[in-house]
């Protein structure tokens, strides 16, 4: 009996090991940002291409990850609260109609970071809330 | 220009197109720029009735999609953008090659919330919720957009036209709200706007003389979606060599409400419209109009897996509001009845292999051959009321 609680409870660990939601994702952008926090409803207004400045009016430049890739669904699903096929549903909708341009795809968080780093107005996302070289991360409201 | 000067430029731009791996797409967007495309095969099988090409107890291979779209911001206040199309859809589309839009975008009020800007060139004109991006497979709710609302048949009118429009867009606590305010001149001389106006090709020139456009939406925080559309069009017909008509005019009014409702992985959408269709001045042979057309549709979809989903529809269209079962039009004319209907109910499903491909199969049960493509099936008299259709469709984008 004790031999079966102790399984689960390593399988309950494991799942949580293993589960790619970021329970503090972590939001970055370039350093020239000058905020210190977004709250949810301006970070979605941003992925949904509704918010197209930053507060100091410089261009906001939007990176994502691809649409499969774990830490952009968890990213998508637990921070935004949007799937990833609606968020592309608006991409689309906004860029093929000439109305926006839909955020620049990477294909990984070191190009993520890279890019971020180095694209004044960026702002993305990485799967783990850490400090970086020349990267700013946001707190969340 | 004829189909058979530009397959050869199409095939180009397919192959090009196909040919962008995705280890070149890190070169197809940056801060200021983007470059996006997609190509699209499908094929259809019918009974009764044709449907883009011969698809009558057969397969027809005719219809493809595929387009290159590019976006560049010289100015933060200024957008250019513009989109290069191939479409073959049977006999009611042979061009080839088009360029589908090409505007200037310049927003000459922006801060954190609201935006206002001025768009004119060659401008994608707001209708519904799916018509600015009616080419691109992914947008669609399916592989054909709902018939009655959309109508194929007169895709012309509705795509893009040299014009300008006002437009604004502001997100506050009760949602996101947008509008576009706009004067075009439509694209009213295609050989299938001539068969849904005036009954057949004819040998004259239908002409846009000016269009109103508005439309106003708004996103509310409950994840609905309600939407306004307003279009205001007139035509000029210009006798053709032997041609019974005289110089006539048509005029088309469309007031469009869309609604959509997202509840986690479905969603619900519908759309009506009463479309107001004049004609006059053209003579004994086409005797002046005035027809209230309905047109509408109810539609779910379901994401029941995060690569796959379901949808159902059901739509109708009705030639004429006050004629549904077309009874006296067939008394007055003697032409088939099921002319002025169709009610389609439609069974799809979509799978994204990956993010680039997208299969989709789609069931057509149509009753009635209101929206049936006229060029695919000229013998009217052959034309029968019930007929089923199966579509495939693979669609690759980068």
């Amino acid at each position: 009996m004790t031999h079966v609680r102790f399984l689960f409870l390593r399988l309950v660990l494991l799942t949580c090991l293993a589960s790619p939601i970021p329970a503090s994702a972590g939001i970055i952008v370039n350093p020239d940002v000058e905020v210190r926090s977004i709250s949810i409803s301006s970070l979605r207004n941003i992925y949904t291409l509704r918010q197209i400045l930053w507060p100091n009016h410089h261009p906001i430049v939007v990176f994502v990850l691809p649409d499969d890739n774990p830490v952009h669904v968890a990213f998508a699903k637990e921070v935004l609260g949007l799937y990833p096929y609606r968020l592309r549903e608006v991409w689309d909708r906004m860029s093929f109609s000439g109305m926006a341009s839909a955020p620049i795809q990477v294909n990984d968080e070191n190009e993520m970071r890279a890019r971020v780093r180095a694209t004044p107005g960026g702002i993305g996302y990485t799967s783990k809330d850490m400090v970086y070289d020349g990267i700013k991360t946001l707190r969340l409201e | 220009m004829t189909a058979s000067r530009l397959s050869g430029w199409s095939s180009l731009l397919l192959s090009g197109l196909l040919a962008i791996s995705p280890a070149w797409a890190d070169e197809l967007a940056g801060p200021r720029y983007h470059i996006q495309g997609f190509a699209a095969q499908g094929l259809i099988g019918s009974t009764n009735n044709n449907f883009f090409g011969n698809s009558r107890d057969g397969v027809s291979t005719e219809f493809t999609e595929a387009g290159l779209h590019g976006t560049w911001q010289p100015l933060d206040a200024m957008r250019l953008s513009g989109q290069v199309l191939y479409r073959r859809a049977g006999a009611s589309d042979k061009d080839g090659v088009r360029v589908d839009y090409a505007q200037a975008d310049w927003q000459f009020y922006q801060t954190t919330t609201t935006q206002l800007g001025l768009k004119f060139g060659k401008v994608k004109l707001p209708y519904g919720l799916y018509n600015e991006t009616r080419d691109v497979p992914f947008t669609r709710p399916g592989i054909l957009l709902p018939q009655s609302v959309y109508v194929d048949n007169s895709r012309d009118l509705l795509l893009a036209a040299p014009g300008a429009f006002l437009h604004g867009a502001s997100v506050q606590k009760y949602g996101a709200t947008d509008f576009l305010l706009g004067w075009v001149r439509p694209d009213f001389d295609s050989p299938s706007v001539d068969y849904s106006f005036l009954g057949t090709t004819r040998p004259g020139k239908l002409k846009g003389k000016g269009a109103l456009g508005a439309r106003l939406r708004w996103d509310l925080p409950t994840d609905t979606t309600l939407m306004l559309t307003y279009a205001n069009a007139t035509g000029d017909y210009t006798p053709g060599n032997a041609d019974v008509l005289r110089a006539g005019n048509i005029h088309f009014r469309n007031l469009l409400f869309s609604a959509q409702q997202r509840l986690d992985t479905l969603t619900l959408t519908a759309e009506y419209g009463e479309p107001r269709f004049d004609t006059a001045n053209f003579g004994p042979f086409l005797p002046n109009s005035h027809r209230v057309i309905q047109a509408a549709y109810l539609q779910g979809e379901w994401r029941f897996l995060p690569a796959w989903e379901l949808m159902l529809r059901h739509d109708i269209f009705y030639r004429d509001k006050h004629d549904k079962s077309g009874r006296q039009f067939a008394a007055a004319t003697g032409l088939p009845a099921h002319s002025m209907f169709a009610r389609d109910t439609t069974l799809g499903l979509r799978w994204d292999t990956t993010p680039n491909l997208m299969l989709r199969a789609e069931f057509h049960h149509v009753d009635g051959t209101g929206w049936l493509p006229g060029p695919d099936n000229p013998v009217f008299l052959s034309r029968e009321q019930r007929w089923n259709m199966w579509l495939l469709q693979a669609a690759y984008r980068f």
